[in-house]
């Protein structure tokens, strides 16, 4: 799994510069974006193995660009990553491969991330 | 408490048109025309009932009307709801027992006590006790509405061989010898059914009683209807402000999340990464302490946010120092001719120098007229004398309101401030209620105590102004 490409998608830069530095460290490729034009983008370009996905974007909603990448391609993983742990009620999350409750210890994302890695393949 | 006085029969001679007979099953060909005091009555009633808001006050107050003495005299009353193909018993007023009569209308008549002069203000305690005191009857009442009903037009006396089982049944339910059924009706079916009798007085019902009885039970359904329809409206906004609270609440929550949580596990993140692996380059480092103490700074930001947000609720409260004794003054004298109209001695004391609490001018004012005009009402009908008191108490001001009319009945003694009961003394409840919010809004308290003998006492503790 690692040399896997992730796709990092999050308002807030430093959240972006954490993601960074911790996937890298664990031998991911590592691409981020803080908007949905430059999520389209990325995943336009190709190669994408999962996506990590934040709800709340700015005035755009997660949930609305995680049904346009199922619709595009059912078989790419999106992990939800959101601070509020009630978007889960929410049946449009439920397209996603895992949803976690973002915290200063990431071991819930790393785990998810190889977890939805592992079944993708 | 039952509200019948058991004085049908004289009282029906009065309503009794010439030339009309007990009426069974047959009306008259000639309407009769209705004696002033029916006309009085049916006013009366009709005027409280604009005013009711409740469907049990609405019953209550219709059903008094009937069985009152200076009503149309039955000795008890009772109401049924059609509920689906059945009709329910869902209210009554009057005796339990023939026993129970004769005792409670005695008391009555030795007391003088005319029920109908408490149409205008309800006792709901007295609403309240009449329902569980008839349940059992009322559940037993309760029958199919039997094919035949949906053809009832009229009010009619019913006996125990009528041709209907649901007027057998309730002729044998309320063991009576007869029964006014007065049918409501809705689109050809069913909707209700006023029950009266004279079980104990056995006192012949005429014409003019029964189709007073039927007006009345008609003005009751028109009541009812309202009183329903406001009753689902208010539980309707309730619902909606539930709706609306909960919706801001998870607005809040989601806020709160995006906002504080977000900046927190960030920082927390980053220096869970800076500990695990130290970036070589001090330029990275830097730049993510940098990210970090920004994420801190921005929840910091927020929590003063949300910490002002909450205090600034409080600032409809500005606490400012009022002079307890020359407020006391003003606030009392403005009672002073209805005091003297009533023959009640209004009394203040206070320490000459000024005496400093913190308070509302304005809630204070709302807290000691509620005050005195409960002790107003307590002297109502004694006259007496009642005193306003301001003295020092270590951090407190107290301020007493005292007098000497009749005590606390047992049901407010036990929380005079919960409001909510109802009795003469007290009025609604809703105005000692009102005091202790009042005053702990204020950061003050108010007591209740009963210790000097033949005196009630409210205490007012302000918080000494420093």
């Amino acid at each position: 799994m690692n040399g896997s490409r992730l796709l990092f998608v999050d308002d807030e830069e430093g959240f972006l510069e954490l993601y960074r530095a911790a996937f890298n460290r664990d031998g991911y490729t590592v691409e981020t974006t803080a908007t949905v034009d430059g999520a389209r983008e990325c995943l336009a370009q190709g190669g994408v193995d999962l996506v990590v996905l934040d709800i709340r974007l700015g005035e755009v909603s997660g949930l609305a660009l995680l049904r346009e990448i199922k619709a595009k391609d059912s078989r790419l993983p999106v992990v939800l990553a959101t601070a509020y742990a009630r978007y889960q009620d929410d049946f449009s999350s439920w397209l996603a491969d895992a949803y976690i409750v973002k915290s200063s210890d990431l071991n819930e994302l790393k785990q998810a991330v190889r977890r939805c890695l592992g079944k993708a393949r | 408490m039952t509200t019948s006085r058991g004085e049908s029969a004289p009282r029906d001679r009065g309503l009794r048109p010439e030339r009309t007979r007990h009426l069974r099953e047959r009306r008259p060909a000639l309407r009769s025309i209705r004696p002033r005091r029916v006309l009085d009555l049916l006013r009366r009633v009709s005027e409280v009932l604009e005013t009711v808001v409740d469907p049990e006050v609405a019953a209550w107050s219709v059903l008094v009307a009937y069985t009152a003495g200076e009503g149309l005299g039955f000795n008890r009353s009772f109401l049924l709801l059609a509920d689906g193909d059945q009709l329910r018993g869902w209210f009554g007023v009057g005796p339990l027992t023939r026993d129970e009569a004769r005792e409670v209308w005695a008391e009555m008549r030795q007391h003088g006590v005319l029920p109908l002069e408490r149409l205008a203000e309800p006792d709901s305690m007295a609403v309240e006790s009449e329902q569980r005191r008839h349940a059992a009857t009322l559940a037993a009442l309760s029958h199919a509405s039997e094919k035949g009903c949906g053809a009832w037009r009229r009010a009619f006396v019913g006996r125990s061989n009528h041709p209907n089982p649901c007027v057998r049944h309730w002729v044998a339910v309320l063991e009576s010898r007869e029964l006014v059924v007065v049918p409501l009706m809705a689109s050809g079916r069913p909707w209700g059914v006023v029950l009266a009798d004279n079980f104990v007085t056995h006192a012949p019902i005429y014409h003019a009683t029964l189709e007073a009885a039927e007006t009345l039970a008609h003005y009751l359904r028109a009541a009812l209807e309202r009183t329903q329809l406001l009753r689902r409206f208010q539980e309707e906004r309730r619902r909606r402000m539930a709706a609306d609270h909960a919706t801001a609440l998870l607005e809040t929550a989601r806020t709160l999340a995006h906002d504080l949580k977000n900046p927190l596990a960030l920082a927390g993140g980053l220096a869970r990464e800076l500990m695990a692996a130290p970036p070589r380059n001090p330029g990275t480092l830097l730049r993510q302490l940098g990210i970090a103490a920004a994420a801190i700074s921005r929840a910091e930001q927020r929590v003063g946010d949300l910490v002002d947000g909450l205090a600034s609720r409080a600032d409809g409260i500005a606490l400012e120092p009022v002079e307890v004794g020359a407020f006391v003054d003003r606030v009392v004298e403005a009672f002073r001719p209805l005091a003297t109209s009533r023959g009640v001695r209004l009394l203040c004391y206070h320490p000459p120098r000024p005496v400093r609490a913190s308070a509302v001018v304005h809630s204070l004012e709302r807290c000691l007229e509620n005050l005195v005009v409960n002790a107003l009402e307590a002297l109502r009908e004694s006259g007496g004398e009642i005193y306003a008191a301001v003295r020092e108490d270590g951090q407190w001001v107290r301020l007493d309101v005292a007098d000497n009319g009749q005590p606390l009945p047992a049901a407010l003694r036990v929380d005079p401030f919960a409001g909510g009961i109802t009795t003469r003394r007290g009025g609604s409840g809703l105005g000692l209620a009102s005091v202790r919010t009042l005053a702990e809004a204020m950061g003050a308290k108010v007591e209740y105590d009963e210790r000097e003998p033949g005196w009630v006492r409210f205490t007012l503790f302000l918080r000494r102004w420093s």
